[in-house]
């Protein structure tokens, strides 16, 4: 009766797809939910690939995924995953099936799969990955992740023992999960050690889980990312076995030490949190048996997806375009603070990070924007912020209380029309920052720029 | 003195910026952060107001381990009208018991108000209230594992116009003894509602407007419209 009715589950769920590509639609989430409201068990029928590689964490989940998926493909392996589609169950569902047989024999020897973190229960119970790597755990959305503790609790609980797993040892948080996997392997990076500690951020790790004891920074990069021990007991930050020893930004590369050698990188992306997603999608393709030259001639090729960074040369000025999410502190705050690192000597930031669904025939939250640092916002070089879109005030209000000058803010209560507001004869760096749900809004202002520019988008 | 009590963990879904928006609103107070490893300031001394914000579950049960040795103090404070703030699920620590359904926990808590908490990890509550207290209209947001159980008409915090009380079937949000404030609603409660940051203030001997009033009230009166708006979904 269950495989009767895994058939006819995977009968109405590849019809589904075909309807979908007809109607020129993507077929990366119905398909699956099709076809676990059929089965519910329907991902424990597939025949899964060779090798099962996930990826997990709060930030960088697409990032490491399209990365695994991109020098996985560029040494010759067909690559089944979801990097384009939804990372919750239906998500995995719909990857797995559109590259199975209608029996459910899969095609491809490798899935990369990333999956959301409150997903991990209804997935992992079907699945058991071969690999799987979790770049950070931190504050997320409130509505949804709640907090670093209960999202540790649903990996630990979800993730099976045999599982081999990729942790982020400068993040307290990741490197101490699933302790049940004992085979373990610990990435960071050690290269750029600042000096001063960040101020005014949340940090989600403060006491000892061993002891109760106060835990100290040797240094932290942002939030509680970096290295720390307990001041009462033996805990510390466990030792990396992949670790960048040196960043170059002048000729764009970055160097990774293990105990099996070291390798230099092309430096696809200089920013430093995706500095740790390349550190451990290194580390993983090691394990999994690529040579450091097969991993590295992929890098030399890549570059990030553009629907989360893109670039605009206008010749008199130029555009990045950089995904912002909104809900998401931690990662605002990172987009943020790259951007008061970027080149240039007054600097336009048009914000466009708000919940869309959130804001029709309703209020967002904005609780999430008082866990935001808005303090790289002040920083001199940064001549005008325009804070676009329906929760403008609550943004300018968070600016105040940040001390940015309100003169050098601009509000706008739609987005539509927001780039009009951009004096490209003024400021010659403009930073697009959107949210998931603003990207059209932001190509199309991309385009807007590039019309206003002396090249074409 | 203001002191904000265990600040570096109890300080989930924006708390810390209600103890920002407090020292500029109030420049020239003094504000004490006690670390959950230190003895309270209270203790030995009787502050005007303490600020106590959300945390996780684990932190929760380690706030009431160390307050409860403190109950009789706290106790004082409340009959001498020691304004506390008690913002998410701070405010559950004075209860009678809290039920973690997810960990299998029980665990007493100070008892200070005849109620009970039943906690559930798989259970995510989101929602906004708009309600008046003491005759200030405040508008917040509120995300939960928990909701409070019981009778709180003779100790609710304010009366929710749209939106929920302590639990889905009430209306009476919050709870309240002299003034001793405890919401569930979450942190920026402060800069969210200018209106009640200077009715809280002066609950606490202060005199002085919200800072950043203009732009506090023009986030404010936005929110207070969608908020009021029938089509908004609480």
């Amino acid at each position: 009766m269950s495989k009767l009715r895994f058939y006819m589950a995977m009968t109405a769920a590849k019809l589904s797809a075909v309807a979908l590509r007809l109607l020129g639609r993507n077929a990366t989430y119905l398909p699956g939910l099709i076809a676990l409201k059929n089965c519910k068990d329907f991902i424990g029928f597939l025949q899964k690939p060779e090798t099962l590689i996930c990826v997990t964490g709060t930030n960088g989940k697409t990032t490491t995924s399209n990365l695994l998926n991109t020098v996985l493909t560029h040494n010759g392996y067909k690559v089944t995953n979801n990097s384009f589609g939804s990372n919750v169950q239906a998500g995995v569902a719909a990857a797995l099936l559109l590259n199975s047989t209608f029996t459910g024999k899969h095609k491809n020897k490798v899935a990369v799969l990333e999956v959301d973190e409150r997903s991990s229960l209804l997935v992992y119970k079907y699945i058991t990955p071969d690999y799987l790597i979790c770049n950070n755990i931190m504050r997320d959305s409130l509505k949804r992740n709640a907090h670093t503790e209960f999202i540790s609790y649903v990996i630990n609980t979800a993730v099976p023992a045999q599982t081999k797993v990729f942790l982020n040892a400068d993040d307290l948080n990741c490197a101490d999960l699933m302790p049940q996997c004992k085979n373990r392997t610990y990435f960071g990076v050690e290269a750029e050690r600042p000096e001063e500690l960040p101020k005014g951020q949340i940090r989600d790790v403060c006491y000892c889980p061993v002891c109760g004891g106060r835990f100290a920074p040797d240094y932290l990069r942002f939030n509680h990312i970096g290295r720390w021990h307990c001041t009462k007991c033996d805990n510390k930050s466990p030792d990396r076995d992949y670790c960048v020893t040196a960043i170059d930004r002048v000729n764009h590369t970055f160097t990774v030490t293990a105990e099996n050698g070291e390798h230099t990188f092309r430096l696809i992306n200089d920013n430093i949190v995706n500095v740790y997603n390349f550190c451990g999608a290194i580390s993983l393709l090691r394990a999994f048996g690529l040579t450091w030259e097969q991993i590295s001639s992929a890098f030399d090729a890549g570059k990030l997806v553009q629907t989360r960074y893109d670039t605009l040369d206008a010749g008199n000025f130029k555009v990045t375009m950089i995904l912002t999410k909104g809900q998401n502190p931690i990662a605002t705050s990172r987009v943020m603070n790259y951007v008061s690192t970027c080149e240039g000597d007054n600097k336009c930031v048009l914000f466009l990070v708000d919940d869309v669904e959130d804001n029709i025939n309703n209020s967002e939250s904005t609780c999430w924007l008082y866990d935001c640092d808005y303090t790289p916002m002040a920083d001199e070089k940064i001549g005008r912020l325009i804070f676009a879109g329906p929760r403008c005030k609550d943004h300018y209000l968070r600016a105040l209380m940040t001390g940015i000058p309100k003169e050098k803010i601009v509000l706008h209560e739609t987005t539509a029309d927001a780039a009009s507001l951009v004096d490209t004869d003024t400021y010659h760096d403009i930073f697009i920052l959107y949210d998931n749900y603003r990207l059209d809004e932001a190509v199309a202002m991309k385009k807007q720029f590039a019309a206003r520019g002396e090249v074409k988008a | 003195m203001i002191e904000i009590l265990f600040g570096e963990v109890c300080n989930l879904y924006g708390d810390s910026q209600n103890e920002v928006y407090l020292k500029q609103t109030l420049p020239a107070a003094e504000f004490i952060d006690t670390a959950i490893t230190d003895e309270p300031y209270f203790v030995n001394n009787t502050p005007q107001m303490i600020l106590l914000g959300g945390m996780s579950e684990h932190t929760q049960r380690r706030v009431i381990e160390k307050l409860l040795p403190l109950k009789s103090r706290i106790e004082e404070l409340i009959a001498s009208g020691t304004v506390f703030l008690c913002t998410g699920n701070a405010g559950e620590i004075f209860t009678k018991h809290i039920s973690y359904v997810t960990e299998n926990i029980e665990t007493d808590a100070l008892g200070i108000f005849d109620l009970t908490v039943k906690t559930d990890w798989f259970k995510r509550y989101n929602g906004k209230v708009l309600g008046t207290a003491d005759g200030v209209t405040v508008t917040a947001f509120r995300s939960s594992f928990s909701f409070i159980y019981g009778d709180n008409s003779d100790c609710y915090f304010l009366k929710a116009e749209r939106g929920c009380g302590i639990n889905p079937d009430t209306k009476l949000e919050g709870m309240r003894k002299n003034n001793l404030i405890c919401t569930s609603l979450l942190g920026p409660l402060l800069p969210l509602n200018p209106l009640f940051t200077e009715y809280l203030i002066k609950l606490a001997g202060f005199d002085a407007p919200a800072a950043f009033r203009d732009a506090a009230m023009d986030a404010y009166e936005q929110r207070l419209k969608e908020f009021r708006d029938p089509k908004t979904v609480f």
